[in-house]
């Protein structure tokens, strides 16, 4: 906590002379003296806002309480003069005089006075009486400690803390303390802080948090409901794709359709942004791409064939990967980069290193021919479609696999970036999102694109993953807002059907959609000038269906 | 174009006869005596691999009936049809089944199906008491 803690109570000051509160004034750009109550010892409310218990519009704010948590705010951001002169012209106390006098007494070390200055606040909970006193009386035990005062400390502890009959362990600790001053450490207390003015004022900031927030004022009360409010409405931004630094405190926060990606930048024909190699080799067509952690490698699999293995700079097949009798349907890499896995035509998957050499096997219906494959950033789960409306999250570490059960047949899905979401694509038309970190439960569903015959993918995207975005067979790329469900934009360009999505995770306003028009887009802010990174690498596209 | 779904059926299949798309298993059928233009039909409590055409009101042999037409995934041409609704009660037993036309498909030991020259049955749909 850096603000520095009155310590002027304001009692003090108005007991002042009116001589002092006049050039307090001279502050103020008033040329005219201010006449009348302010030059009384006692403050009294300027009629400006009346005498109204509440202040807001909707009546809900007592005047009291937002004019203590604006006092207190002052005073932490170190306004020591404006705090004082609040409290003065609304006169409203930040802390009663019993409470001033308390925190008096517990900075300069007055512990008896100040437990019978606590009994005198008034509090309704014994408990809470007794938890302050036992606080304060601990400090007063430290600090004999730390003076060599050992039978004083020890008197503290038989007839004053014991007593109280609460937190019977730390009070073994305490004695146990008398005995060994090793034990002190343990405590996690240093000699340094005992004795330091700190250790003091950090028993004030313990009392505060102990007594009810209407005798003490919590820290940083105003802060924290601004940043409530602050959050309340980024929550309701459903545009909201940039970074919080730009909500400010003179209006609502409200962004504009403007900031997800709905403009055509760049569309791309027969065969990429720019050439760089025409990978042949396989037979039949490939199903899928996936890049290596480190970029530098592609992994591709021909249906029902082999995977392949390619360096990226020169275009070389470095390894094929096949299994006598059965054909390979999918392909992922480990995280170390060092392992690759693929389903099976017989529905195992199966896990080889670099060379080639098979390390593991899932055998049993573990995959469809049909079906997708993830693997969790830790390496530990894979996730794989294991019956038509079932996904199976299988542990490699057997420590209990788990099921996603739907109840329309699953067409493909895609892993949210922090591996605790799933995007199912449904049979139906329909996407489903589900968590599946702890609990597997269904969190939202997404409606309006269109899928009869083809494999049609979907993706997180934007700042945060706060968008979903799918493709679809009549052409368009649609966009929803995650959290609520609404679909905000349903993007036209394309002319065929768009079969799958990618946003670029680099850069939150960008998106790459592919299609049956063999095409690639990529989309962008609708603005004249944007920034565009040259990011068009692996986050683009994980997915390539069919090169037919 | 794009990644056909297609869900892989296991067991006696029956697929479509040119694209070899599977369809409807064996065990599914509920009854043979069905016919259509081409001549015979069966009724499926389940098909797979087929997308459902426009509804429209039809008169069938047994009646009226809410029927949409059912097209292959794979190859796009019409394979038969499903029920929406029946009109008349005793013919509520084929909402939400499907009838493929026998010409249509390839049998799970790969025979196929040619209509005789004579079976000129004006109309589709049939009973099956």
């Amino acid at each position: 906590m850096g603000g520095v803690e009155d310590d002027e109570p304001p009692t003090k000051r108005v007991k002042a002379s009116s001589g002092e509160l006049r050039s307090l004034l001279n502050y103020s750009l008033l040329s005219e003296p201010l006449t009348g109550s302010l030059g009384d010892s006692m403050a009294r409310p300027l009629p400006s806002q009346g005498d109204e218990e509440m202040v807001g519009t909707k009546g809900v704010i007592k005047r009291v309480e937002f004019v203590r948590i604006i006092t207190k705010a002052l005073y932490t951001l170190g306004y020591e003069k404006s705090g004082a002169l609040l409290e003065q012209e609304s006169g409203i106390p930040l802390h009663s005089s019993v409470v001033n006098l308390l925190r008096q007494q517990v900075l300069s070390g007055n512990w008896d006075e100040s437990v019978a200055t606590l009994h005198k606040i008034g509090l309704s909970d014994e408990t809470v009486v007794k938890s302050a006193s036992f606080l304060i009386l601990e400090q007063k035990f430290f600090e004999f400690l730390e003076k060599d005062k050992i039978m004083d400390a020890l008197m503290t502890l038989r007839t004053e803390i014991a007593p109280l009959c609460i937190n019977t362990s730390r009070v073994h600790d305490l004695s146990a303390c008398i005995v060994s001053p090793s034990r002190r450490l343990l405590l996690g207390l240093s000699s340094q802080d005992i004795v330091s003015a700190n250790s003091r004022s950090k028993l004030l900031e313990k009392l505060q948090k102990l007594l009810p927030p209407t005798v003490m004022v919590p820290e940083r009360r105003l802060e924290h409901l601004v940043e409530q409010a602050l959050s309340v409405q980024r929550e309701a931004c459903v545009f909201h794709n940039s970074l919080d630094s730009a909500l400010s405190l003179y209006s609502d926060h409200q962004c504009g359709k403007d900031q997800i990606p709905s403009r055509t930048l760049q569309v791309n024909e027969d065969g990429g942004v720019s050439l760089k190699h025409t990978l042949t080799g396989h037979q039949k067509p490939v199903l899928t791409v996936s890049w290596s952690p480190d970029d530098r490698q592609l992994l591709t699999c021909g249906i029902e064939e082999a995977i392949r293995r390619w360096d990226v700079s020169s275009g070389e097949c470095l390894h094929i990967y096949e299994k006598a009798g059965v054909g390979l349907i999918s392909c992922g890499w480990l995280p170390d980069g060092k392992r690759v896995f693929s389903g099976m035509t017989d529905k195992s998957i199966c896990m080889w290193d670099l060379d080639g050499k098979e390390l593991e096997c899932w055998k049993g219906q573990r995959t469809l021919k049909i079906s997708d494959m993830a693997l969790t950033n830790d390496g530990k789960r894979i996730i794989t479609m294991c019956r038509e409306n079932a996904i199976l999250l299988l542990d490699r570490e057997a420590k209990g696999d788990r099921l996603i059960e739907e109840d329309q047949t699953v067409t493909s899905f895609s892993l949210s970036r922090d591996n605790k979401f799933l995007l199912v694509n449904l049979l139906n038309q329909e996407i489903h999102l589900w968590s599946i970190d702890g609990d597997i439960k269904l969190v939202s569903k997404y409606k309006g694109h269109k899928r009869t015959r083809f494999v049609i993918r979907s993706c997180f995207g934007g700042f945060d993953q706060a968008f979903i975005a799918s493709g679809s067979e009549d052409s368009q790329v649609y966009v929803w807002h995650r959290g609520t469900g609404e679909l905000l934009e349903a993007l036209p360009g394309h002319s065929g059907a768009v079969n799958c999505v990618s946003w670029n995770p680099a850069d939150p306003h960008m998106l790459a959609s592919a299609s049956d028009d063999r095409t690639i887009r990529i989309w962008g802010l609708n603005r004249v000038n944007l920034k565009r990174k040259d990011t068009y690498s692996n986050g683009i596209i994980h997915h390539c269906n069919g090169g037919i | 174009m794009g990644r056909l779904f297609v869900i892989n059926l296991e067991g006696k299949i029956y697929s479509r006869k040119h694209c070899q798309t599977h369809l409807a298993l064996y065990d599914d059928i509920i009854s043979k005596s069905f016919h259509c233009r081409h001549g015979k039909a069966y009724l499926f409590r389940k098909v797979v691999n087929v997308s459902v055409g426009e509804k429209e009101d039809r008169m069938m042999i047994t009646g009226m009936h809410t029927v949409a037409d059912i097209f292959c995934v794979g190859c796009g041409s019409i394979v038969g049809w499903t029920y929406e609704a029946a009109h008349e009660k005793s013919q509520k037993y084929k909402e939400g089944k499907f009838v493929l036309e026998r010409f249509k498909v390839s049998g799970p030991d790969g025979s196929n199906y040619w209509p005789s020259r004579e079976a000129h049955i004006s109309g589709s749909d049939a009973d099956d008491a």
